[in-house]
């Protein structure tokens, strides 16, 4: 990749956010069963299940999406992202925060969610400072930098909106929360999380598989229906207008279509036909993003936000977006650590020897397990289904993290190997 | 592809990972060494040819006429990136081509099978990886800095050198 090895970041930078994401991954599903009782009929409120969410939310989703950014976008735009202290630093007030302020939720202590919520901001916002220095300098990659730049935006409407609901726990003076909350987790989940998502798979997915890059004017086109679906359904959420909100909908159903579409051509004229196991998960994530879209459809249409409320954050947070996430964690901790193994000359290690298939394999099935359970259990109001899903979503992050150390576990060995082999000449 | 050398490489890269995927499969399908026949005897000797080509002439190329144009803007990183992994490569690939070549004409040993068989699977993830680095970064690496003249250059060397 262009650049590439002059704008590798150290190997320890973005792996502290891998690591941290990993974690608090595990972490969730941990507090998803101890709080499983809340799970059923969630709407909202403070509580182990609204704890769970943001470890996922910000502890997952964004710090993965934190880490990959830091490292990708200099590569594909070609343009530095800013100082590693800088990099440290949004770091070192990121993961505190998200861990105190998950704390605060789960035990109701306003100084943690306080506290937490103000430097998981201050992490967030030196990430968008950085970014968005970052774009400013690229004009020849609009399919990315579109989205990116709505992910930017979305980030400031979503940490805004994250804060007053924060605020508002202990004082009260929104007018509606769950009109706040419901346009917060728009931003959030289709907007900040969501854009990224897309922009990054423009760049990513045709260089896994070796496929031709998505035209510039089918990046052009989901920005600009996702944008516009963003406005109309965090903007009509927020005012409680639930047709504006569907009509926003609708426009990111629009989006996604093109974006699968753009996608699906690039994979079928792609140079590698056998895809690589990480692929099943971006299977998984790609079907559900237009199913959780249809499932917002119906609480912003007046149906009862108990099941639909649910099912459609679920499927929005773990079903679109952690499966995404996921899969593309899987891949590129090992594509970096393989980057990064020839620094001290000899070859590079293999990807096959660096990623170990079971634990992807047993976190693939415990994940769609997990996914399917716990919908079913949504749906028909059951708490089986749920403890059960619980059970296997906890075993899936567990198998993850064993993935994740021994990925790193295996670059140690290499580098170590190197290192003597090296020494002795 | 916006650059007549861009289109170039890629050519030559869909054409190697083509040979690739017919080593995978070759590798997938035998786990034992494989009757010997007309048809394996000219697929190894296509395997065989394709591969010099790659690691010699389109190295070659890459390494003495490209990369120094990239060097003399400062792009120094992906060039010292690259060639390493053409060093790791290179004799993979010779190891797999010379043995294709001698099993064309009387067929695998076990022992010969054995070696094909892993130094074979190395190559081909070794060579994927790399051509998705080379069709991602490269390739757009060369629409951005390389100007037209230069390019047409480049072009030119290359269809005369590599063919």
């Amino acid at each position: 990749m262009m650049g590439a090895k002059d704008r590798l970041l150290p190997p320890s930078i973005p792996y502290r956010f891998f690591v941290a994401a990993v974690a608090f991954h595990l972490l969730a599903w941990v507090l998803l069963l101890v709080g499983n009782d809340g799970a059923l009929g969630f709407v909202g409120g403070q509580g182990m299940v609204l704890a769970a969410l943001h470890l996922i939310t910000l502890g997952t989703l964004a710090m993965t999406a934190m880490g990959a950014a830091i490292q990708l976008l200099p590569v594909a735009t070609r343009r530095p992202l800013g100082p590693v202290w800088a990099i440290k630093l949004m770091f070192i007030l990121y993961a505190p925060g998200v861990a105190l302020f998950a704390a605060g939720l789960a035990h109701s202590l306003a100084w943690a969610q306080h506290g937490g919520a103000t430097l998981c901001v201050a992490g967030l916002a030196l990430f968008g400072g950085l970014v968005g220095a970052n774009l400013r300098k690229v004009d020849d990659l609009p399919g990315v930098t579109r989205h990116a730049w709505l992910a930017v935006v979305s980030l400031a409407g979503l940490a805004i909106l994250g804060l007053a609901l924060v605020v508002d726990f202990t004082k009260g003076f929104l007018p509606d929360h769950m009109s706040a909350a419901a346009a917060h987790a728009v931003l959030a989940g289709y907007g900040f999380m969501g854009m990224l998502a897309l922009g990054f798979s423009y760049v990513l997915i045709p260089m896994f598989v070796l496929g031709p890059a998505v035209p510039d004017a089918v990046g052009r086109r989901t920005a600009l229906l996702s944008g516009l679906g963003l406005l109309l359904g965090a903007g009509g959420a927020l005012a409680g207008q639930g047709l504006v909100a569907a009509l926003g909908i609708v426009l990111g159903l629009a989006a996604s279509v093109v974006y699968l579409r753009g996608m699906g051509t690039s994979l079928k004229k792609r140079m590698k036909k056998r895809l690589e196991p990480f692929f099943r998960m971006v299977w998984i994530a790609w079907a559900v993003l237009p199913l959780s879209l249809l499932a917002g459809l119906a609480p912003a249409l007046g149906a009862p936000l108990d099941p639909w409320g649910s099912l459609w954050g679920f499927l929005l947070v773990f079903g679109w977006l952690l499966s995404f996430v996921t899969a593309i964690l899987q891949r590129i901790m090992p594509f970096l650590a393989s980057m990064h193994s020839s620094a001290l000359g000899g070859k590079p290690a293999l990807l096959s020897h660096l990623s170990p298939k079971l634990p992807v394999d047993i976190h693939l099935g415990c994940h769609g397990a997990a996914l399917v359970l716990i919908s079913v259990a949504f749906m028909g109001g059951w708490v089986w289904p749920l403890r059960l899903g619980l059970l296997a979503g906890l075993t899936g992050a567990i198998a993850f993290g064993v993935y994740t150390v021994e990925v790193l576990r295996r670059y140690r060995s290499h580098m170590a190997a190197a290192a003597a082999a090296h020494q002795q000449g | 592809m916006n650059t007549q050398t861009g289109a170039l490489l890629h050519q030559a890269h869909m054409t190697t990972i083509e040979a690739l995927q017919s080593l995978d499969e070759l590798l997938g399908n035998n786990k034992k060494a494989p009757a010997h026949d007309d048809l394996l005897g000219r697929k190894l000797k296509q395997l065989a040819r394709i591969l010099k080509s790659e690691v010699e002439s389109h190295f070659g190329f890459e390494e003495n006429h490209l990369f120094k144009v990239f060097v003399e803007q400062g792009e120094t990183g992906i060039v010292t990136m690259l060639t390493h992994e053409h060093r790791s490569i290179l004799p993979l690939a010779l190891q797999v081509a010379d043995l294709a070549v001698a099993a064309a004409e009387t067929g695998f040993t076990d022992a010969s099978w054995s070696e094909f068989k892993d130094a074979g699977a190395e190559l081909v993830e070794r060579e994927i990886f790399h051509i998705q680095k080379e069709e991602m970064g490269l390739l757009a690496a060369i629409s951005a800095m390389v100007d037209p003249e230069t390019d047409a250059d480049l072009a030119e060397t290359y269809r005369r050198e590599v063919g």
